[in-house]
Order: C-alpha cells, then structure tokens, then sequence
C-alpha cells in the first residue's frame, strides 16, 4: 500500500497511440500502455514523434536524449521500452523485471503465433479494423508446422468476427464459411447460424443449414432472445429511453451527445 | 529609495498607518472616507472629517468592519460596496509615499491587519489588483507577525530574552509577547497576543482621576504580565502612549530592570521589513515564526517516488496558512484512502489522518490519479480538496470531489 507522487507534467499536445486509438497525456499512461500491451508496442514504437512528446510535453528531455542514442546505434529496442519504464517510475523494479521476461517470451513465439496474438490483442481493445488489416496479412504467411489449416480456419474466424463486430455481416459470413471449411469447428457453425438470425438478408446456405440440428437450432435461437432481453434490459437502454422522457432541448442535446459518443466508439473499431 | 515602493501598512478601523522600508517618514490618518456631495472627489483621513464637518461631504468610516461584513454604504444617490470604498481608500493611502517618492510602482508591499480573516484577506488582495499591484508583490501578515519583524530586524540584545508590546488605541489594549528558542536546528520565534479585559476608552484620559485610574489599571495588567519573566525590552504602541506622562506610576514600573522603548508605527515598520525582505532570494530571518497567521502543525504525507518511500510536506510548521495553497497528484497503489501525517512543531505529537475516496470510481490498481489540494481557512483548519483525475482517455476521469476540513 502507497501513494506514487506524480511529476509535475503540463502536457499540451497529447501523444496519439495509433495502437489503441487513444491519446496520452502523461508519463504514468505512456508506462501504463507499454506494460499493459507489449505487443502492440514491441515493433515500431519507439520513434520520432515518441521521442519528440517525451523531451516537449513530458519534459524528460534526457530520457528522450538516451532513446535517440539507443536507436541511432541500433542496440535492441525491446531495452528501450525498458529504459522508458524505468525513467518514467510508475513501476517497480521488480515489475519491470516481470516485464523483461514477458518481452524474452514473446520474441520466442513463432512470427506466426505473434501476429495472431498481436491481432488478437488489437480485436480485445475493439481496434477490429486494426485487427482486421493484421489477420489478412497473416493469411499471406507460407503454411509449416505451425501455420497448418486450423490455424487459417482461427484467421478466417477471426476476420469474421472483426467484420460482425463493425456490423458487416455479409462479409462476416463469408469469412466464417471459409473458416469452417477449413476446420469444421461446431463454434464457427453456431456463428454462421446466429449471423443469418441477426440479419434477415442473409441466407444459410443448404449445407449449413443440414448440419444444424433441431436441438442446437432452438439452443442457439434462445441464446440469442436472452441476449437481445440482457441488452434491452442494459443501463445503456435504460439511459436512452430516460432521454426521450426529457424536455425536447435537453433531449436533442442529450442524441446530439450520444451520436458523438457513437461516432467517436465506431471511427475506433473502424 | 530602491527601484520601487517597499510600504509596510497597518490597517484597522480606527486608523491607517504607511511607512517605506529604510525610510523615516511615515503617514498616520483614520480610516475614513468620504465623497463630496457634488462632484466625485474623493478625501480621506482628516480631510474626510473636515469636508464632513464643512458639510459638503459625506462620509464612511469602520472601512474595515463593512468590509468583512460585505456590506454597502449609500454616498449620495449612489451605493457602494465596502470593497469599493476600501480600494479608494488605498489608492488614495498610496499617494502619499508615491508623491514623496516620486515613483507610483510598488515593489513589495506588506499590510497588517488585527484579526487575518479569509474573506477580508481576499478583499485587500482584489483591492490592491485593481490598484495595479501585482498579487505576487502583496503580503498580508498578521500584526503578531508585524511585532515580530519589527523586533528581529533591532539588535540582538533587544530580543536576546522575552520582548513584550502593550498596544493601546481607542479599540482597546493588547498585549503581544515575543520569545525566542534557539534550538538545534532552526531557532523558533513564538509571538502570542492577549486582548486584555482590561481595555479603556481613551477619553478618560482627559480628565486627571480618568488617567490615575487608567495608571492604575495598566499596573495592574503589568504586574500580572510580566512577572517573574526576564525581559530584554518592552516597546509601548498606539495612540494611548503618544503621552505618558499619564501612566506615570506603569511607566515606573516598566522602566525598573527592562528597557523600554515608545514606537508609534511599530506595526507599519514590522510590515516594512517584511516586504524589503521579500526583496532577497535568501531571507535574513531565518527563523521559524510561530504567531497569529503561522501554522503551528506540519501536514505531510508518505509518498513513493523514484522507488523510495517519502515524506513530502504539504504544509509546514510555520507557512502563513492563508497563503498555502498546496496542489500535487498521487496514484493510490493498492489503497483507497489518502492519509495525512498531522507533526506538532516539536515532533512529539504525531497523528494520522485518513481521508477514504469514498465514491470514486472502481478502476484496475494505479489507474485513478487524485489531485490533493490542501489550504486553510485558518490556523486550526486545514481545508482538502480530493479530486479523482482518472487515468486520462484510459480510463476517464468523473467529477467526483470530496471536501474534508480537517481540524489541526
């Protein structure tokens, strides 16, 4: 138990983390990014604008000094993240020692494995076009020991599930088709077939629909009427419906609030 | 003179007293106020009593007591808000040093007050803003304080043992008694005053039974005071010592193993040394003073930074706690309370304080920053403001705020 004192940081010109869509106004986030999602920011992440947010708006012009060294000599830049932790003392030094490892473990995984999880990372915070870009290219990657077809089947499942999430579910059922083509997963089929009950363009193809039996049909049929009864019963429903209850000025200003909100949630997922 | 005004000013309701640092000449007037029916003159001190008594003016006085109490006084068809009339009022005290001098800019001023009231702290710093003085170049100061730099910036030998002050004005008799304690660390001034009971209108004086009997009660108010207590001196203030052939038998007294010495402006020339002070980065009083408008706790808390555990003091023994106004961030790791480390001035007496942030929000570990703002709104009450920050867009901040006065 403690309390961290915070220096003393008057960021004006927030740093954009293109990873999470999300800007940064101090050392604490910054530390708080780089430990919390290593894959995202294990390629790529130390560069000049990085460098210029830390010497201009954090005023850590030595940290920033010391990175420009460490990537003008080409050293590891794993060990630069590690220098940021450090320096910006929101961690301790046995976290960051925690961290170190993780970094080792990852760099191990197959370039495969680490795409996957990396796009997975992104489809967990809801960057799904992010995620999306970085599972088509991993569809590119020659097939081994490891990358086999159940492991382009995941990709398929995946690219479906990013495209549903972005509400495009034509492109979503095409994706799991292909998925469940390539591995005959029961899941992806449970996925084909709620997609087609969300959106009544959608037609199940005869051979899906063969495959489905009358039991999972009724199963999958009330998972979907308990979620749409969860989602109705939601705070979230419960704020909207409160707004219409409003005078018209406040109303309008309450839509005009939350159409930004969704704006702003769908541009991050897109 | 230096480039600027460096003015000690005493303030009260029955009189205002303006001095310069390292200057003889001092301006003594009573604060009134007043505004010609016709025009928009404006005269102050005995002006303002005698464009009163001619008729042609209308006047205001207890400035200072209308202005605590936020009221308005109506001078002709127009109203007035005491602040108003106070910063006219200062406007017109300051050209009297500004016409001598012939400067209009004020490099340091100090103002001195009886009792330190927050709201009438605010008033005097808007009123000299409005004059044009910048807020950094504003002191306000109590008068227990004024004594104390008066008596410090004098030889040694005048406050090697205790200093006593009897202040006696029209608004009743004050005691003030100053004692140094050299420690080994830093050497503590400790000034405390005492209104005394004993107070009487100034009028009896005029009459010879009147003044036996104000002799007499000033022996009395001696001989408990200062008995059995070794003094280096003893200074007489305020309009009932201009004379003292009045209090012959307490001049007597006083005068018997001590010396005594009669300064009319003490307060005003206290608050100057104060503000030619302000003028050095390294202070020449480099002493803790404990008085009215000084703290007489530390506040603290325990931090980590850089990996080390802290102690980071928020407000120390001795700050002016009208002038304290603390502002940090913490990141609570693992807890939900902010506690407060209360240290007398001698360190014997320790106490905790924990403030719980009931109602912030529930966030992952270390991602709620919390703003802690500390000010006081006197010496015994500190006043905390506790603000959930959040963790920028990560995890945004609500407008939670919890106030907590916290008694010293």
């Amino acid at each position: 138990m403690s309390l961290w004192l915070c220096r003393q940081e008057s960021v004006k010109h927030p740093y954009y983390i293109e990873a999470l869509g999300l800007p940064i106004y101090s050392s604490q986030e910054l530390s708080y990014v780089i430990y919390n999602n290593p894959l995202l920011v294990l390629d790529d992440f130390v560069n000049e604008q990085l460098l210029t947010f830390l010497r201009d708006e954090l005023n850590q012009g030595f940290l920033a000094l010391k990175l420009e060294r460490w990537l003008k000599n080409e050293e590891n830049p794993d060990d630069a993240l590690l220098v940021i932790l450090q320096e910006c003392d929101y961690y301790t030094a046995a976290e960051i020692a925690k961290y170190r490892q993780l970094i080792v473990n990852l760099r191990k995984l197959h370039p495969a494995d680490f795409g996957k999880r990396k796009a997975d990372e992104l489809f967990e915070l809801r960057q799904y076009g992010k995620a999306l870009k970085l599972y088509r290219e991993l569809l590119q990657i020659s097939p081994d020991q490891v990358v086999d077809e159940i492991y382009f089947g995941r990709i398929w499942q995946n690219i479906g599930s990013c495209h549903a999430r972005r509400f495009q579910f034509e492109e979503a059922l095409e994706a799991y088709e292909k998925a469940y083509d390539k591995n005959g997963d029961q899941k992806v089929l449970e996925q084909i077939y709620k997609l087609s009950l969300l959106d009544d363009r959608l037609v199940l193809k005869s051979q899906y629909q063969l495959l489905v039996n009358e039991e999972s049909k009724e199963l999958w049929e009330q998972m979907l009427t308990d979620a749409r009864e969860k989602a109705a019963a939601s705070p979230e429903m419960e704020q909207l419906e409160q707004l219409f209850t409003k005078d018209p000025v406040k109303r309008q200003a309450g839509m005009s609030q939350l159409l930004l909100q969704w704006k702003r949630e769908y541009r991050g997922m897109a | 003179m230096m480039d600027g005004l460096v003015l000690g000013i005493d303030l009260c309701d029955e009189y205002m007293q303006i001095c310069c640092a390292e200057e003889d000449q001092s301006w003594m007037l009573p604060t009134v106020i007043c505004k010609h029916k016709t025009t928009d003159a404006w005269y102050i001190g005995e002006d303002a009593y005698a464009h009163t008594l001619f008729g042609d003016g209308i006047i205001v006085d207890k400035l200072v007591k209308l202005t605590v109490k936020n009221g308005m006084a109506t001078l002709g068809a127009t109203r007035y808000q005491a602040a108003e009339l106070l910063k006219i009022f200062l406007g017109k005290v300051l050209e009297f040093p500004e016409q001598k001098f012939g400067t209009m800019s004020v490099s340091q001023l100090v103002l001195t007050i009886p009792k330190l009231e927050p709201a009438l702290i605010e008033t005097l710093y808007l009123c000299f803003e409005q004059l044009q003085i910048p807020r950094k170049r504003i002191h306000i100061i109590s008068r227990s304080e004024a004594f104390t730099y008066y008596v410090l910036s004098q030889k040694r030998e005048i406050w090697n043992n205790q200093v006593g002050l009897f202040h006696l004005t029209a608004e009743g008799l004050c005691y003030y008694e100053l004692k140094v304690q050299r420690g080994l660390k830093k050497t503590t001034v400790f000034t405390e005053c005492e209104t005394m009971e004993e107070g009487f209108n100034l009028d009896i004086l005029d009459t010879p039974s009147g003044a036996r009997l104000a002799d007499k009660i000033l022996c009395s108010c001696g001989e408990r005071l200062l008995q059995r207590k070794l003094y280096s001196s003893v200074f007489l203030s305020g309009k009932g010592f201009e004379q003292q052939a009045w209090a012959e038998d307490f001049m007597k007294f006083l005068c018997s193993k001590r010396k005594v010495y009669v300064e009319p402006v003490l307060f005003a020339r206290g608050a100057a040394f104060r503000a030619a002070d302000f003028l050095h980065d390294k202070t020449s009083y480099p002493f803790i003073f404990i008085c009215d408008g000084r703290l007489k706790t530390s506040v603290s808390l325990n931090v980590l930074h850089k990996g080390q555990d802290t102690v980071v003091t928020v407000a120390a023994a001795g700050d002016n706690w009208y002038e304290c106004d603390t502002i940090l961030e913490v990141i609570p790791d693992e807890q939900d309370t902010i506690d407060f480390l209360l240290t007398s001035l001698d360190g014997r007496s320790r106490r905790l304080i924990r403030l719980p942030l009931e109602g912030f929000p529930k966030r992952p570990n270390r991602t709620t920053k919390v703003r802690i703002q500390i000010s006081f709104l006197d010496d015994q009450t500190m006043v905390v403001l506790l603000t959930d920050r959040g963790f920028g867009e990560l995890f945004p901040a609500s407008k939670i705020q919890i106030r907590q006065e916290v008694m010293l």
